[in-house]
């Protein structure tokens, strides 16, 4: 007699062919059911209540086309991600080039660390009113800011990248005669990537924060500044809709720096598969 | 190290150096400690030449904190401060380390939830300032929801990720030998994951911080915050540099206090890593 084969046996034995439906097995569904319930009643109970304090989905949304339309969302985002993308770019050479320098002198080190650790523990947004006495409220006060907000992440990563880097490594270099240049971006360089890029997606989100803190206080131009002005005029509706512009921009920074960060330092993976 | 009388006899002959030529890096104390020194030097020197308006000096910043501190008004914000930032800190953590517990141990709890935390992680907190200010007015409430949303979401995420990575053995293990739902958490669950919630509070207490700050300097009517307004407004340069030393000095202790429990609490993390 044949040996019978699954098939056989699970037509014998009626048994299910496929797994039983589980909530399990669609978190989608899950989200998606639970975000729209959320949005129902918003939508519900925000139309029952005072607009001067809360506001409902779809005035948020009548709220954003009317600020696109007007061209106003996209003048003070530009306002606001170019002072980001000055302030942070400052932020990163400065921060990788002094934290190169840190990482790879010890008389350095213990020179600037007292002066680096004070301003890094000082709560950075308490110098922001000291910044705007002596910048003015334009944009380089917000260039300074962001500045502030992202540069020792940068720095301290860096640093530590560089602390770390395999002395077997560099001596390897050495013993090939390679000049400090070539120690510095063939060797040093690529190995302290991964951390510099770590410091870079935690400086990121930083940024976005100096940026709106500094917009928030000058409340002249950018997103912060829309925010300060409609929380004054009581226009919840419009409000909303820069928050969940600034949501939307932390998301995709984050995002962003995330993909780089896998694109540029992939070793970092594999060397971890290793050990 | 002790040399042997060969070794000794050949120093002897070639007239070698017995001691160390004097190097920076042997005296890494010296060059931090010289390092201060020579900041606030200079910071002396330069500060008294500038206009005070814009920058002071240590001396007078030092004159400005005996004549402050002993103030009345001074050490109600101070009071102030610390009180709101207690009670939304304690807040944040209470229900942080609930929900997280909960999300990471109940699948259906994380996909209802996740939406909503991950939209609101993203979004950078100060970004909600505003609303808060228009729905709890300029009091104690607002800050406190503040501090609240600051130090939440660390906790929150860390609780969760620490819950995800308890080890199914260890699980199974405890439900092999019986332990219910109640055992599970308090003896396996809530044990494996103190590491990471210990983490996660450390890096809410530093939001929290810059979370009252802000609020204060943005309602500035009470608390430290508003002292650094009030200051920055008046140009008083020294006094401005009280409050924000003070706050640098209790974002090292906090952080220092949370590390120290962290180890007593739960010293089992290092322990696994030199594994």
């Amino acid at each position: 007699m044949a040996v019978p084969t699954d098939e056989q046996i699970i037509e014998e034995l009626r048994l299910r062919r496929e797994r039983r439906w589980s909530i399990y097995d669609h978190p989608n569904l899950v989200r998606s059911l639970s975000v729209i319930v959320f949005l129902l009643l918003w939508e519900f109970f925000g139309r029952e209540t005072d607009p001067i304090l809360f506001t409902y989905p779809t005035a948020v949304a009548e709220a954003f086309v009317k600020l696109i339309t007007s061209g106003e969302l996209i003048k003070q985002l530009a306002v606001s991600l170019s002072a980001l993308a000055v302030g942070f770019i400052v932020s990163l050479v400065l921060g990788v080039a002094l934290g190169l320098a840190l990482g790879m002198s010890r008389t350095a080190e213990a020179f600037f660390e007292p002066p680096i650790n004070a301003l890094y523990a000082t709560p950075q947004v308490a110098l922001t009113p000291l910044l705007m006495m002596w910048l003015g409220l334009g944009f380089s006060v917000k260039v300074a800011v962001v500045f502030l907000f992202a540069f020792f992440p940068i720095l301290i990563n860096t640093a530590s990248g560089a602390k770390n880097v395999s002395a077997a490594m560099v001596e390897v270099a050495r013993a090939y005669l390679a000049p400090p240049r070539q120690i510095l971006f063939k060797v040093i360089c690529p190995a302290a990537l991964p951390f510099i890029m770590a410091g870079v997606r935690i400086a990121i989100g930083r940024a976005l924060v100096g940026m709106i803190v500094a917009e928030l206080f000058t409340a002249v131009t950018g997103l912060g500044a829309m925010l300060s002005l409609y929380g004054n005029i009581f226009e919840t509706a419009k409000m909303f809709v820069v928050i969940v512009v600034l949501a939307g921009l932390g998301v995709s920074l984050v995002r962003l720096t995330q993909w780089l960060e896998r694109r540029l330092a992939m070793w970092k993976e594999t060397e971890r598969a290793l050990g | 190290m002790a040399l042997n009388t060969l070794e000794q006899q050949a120093i002897a002959e070639l007239d070698l150096p017995t001691t160390r030529p004097f190097r920076l890096v042997d005296h890494l104390g010296a060059v931090r400690a010289s390092s201060v020194v020579f900041l606030i030097a200079v910071w002396e020197i330069f500060g008294r030449q500038v206009n005070p308006l814009f920058l002071s000096y240590p001396s007078a910043i030092g004159r400005a904190f005996l004549q402050i501190v002993t103030t009345a008004e001074f050490q109600r914000s101070a009071l102030g401060s610390l009180h709101v930032f207690a009670i939304g800190l304690l807040a944040a953590l209470l229900l942080g380390i609930t929900v997280g517990l909960l999300m990471g141990r109940y699948r259906l709890v994380e996909y209802l939830l996740d939406p909503y935390v991950y939209a609101l992680d993203a979004t950078p907190r100060v970004a909600l300032i505003p609303l808060l200010l228009l729905w709890f007015g300029l009091g104690i409430s607002s800050k406190i929801a503040i501090v609240f949303l600051s130090g939440l979401f660390p906790v929150l995420m860390n609780t969760f990720s620490g819950v995800r990575t308890v080890s199914a053995q260890l699980v199974d293990v405890g439900r092999a030998y019986g332990a219910g739902e109640r055992k599970l958490f308090t003896k396996i669950i809530l044990p494996a994951s103190l590491p990471f919630i210990m983490a996660g509070i450390r890096l809410a207490v530093g939001r929290a911080l810059i979370g009252i700050i802000t609020a204060e300097m943005f309602t500035a009517v009470s608390g430290m915050g508003a002292l650094l307004i009030r200051y920055s407004s008046a140009l008083a340069t020294d006094k401005f540099f009280v409050p924000v030393i003070l706050l640098a000095l209790l974002g090292v202790v906090l952080s220092n206090a949370v590390e120290k429990l962290q180890k007593r609490l739960a010293p089992w993390k290092e322990t696994e890593r030199a594994l």
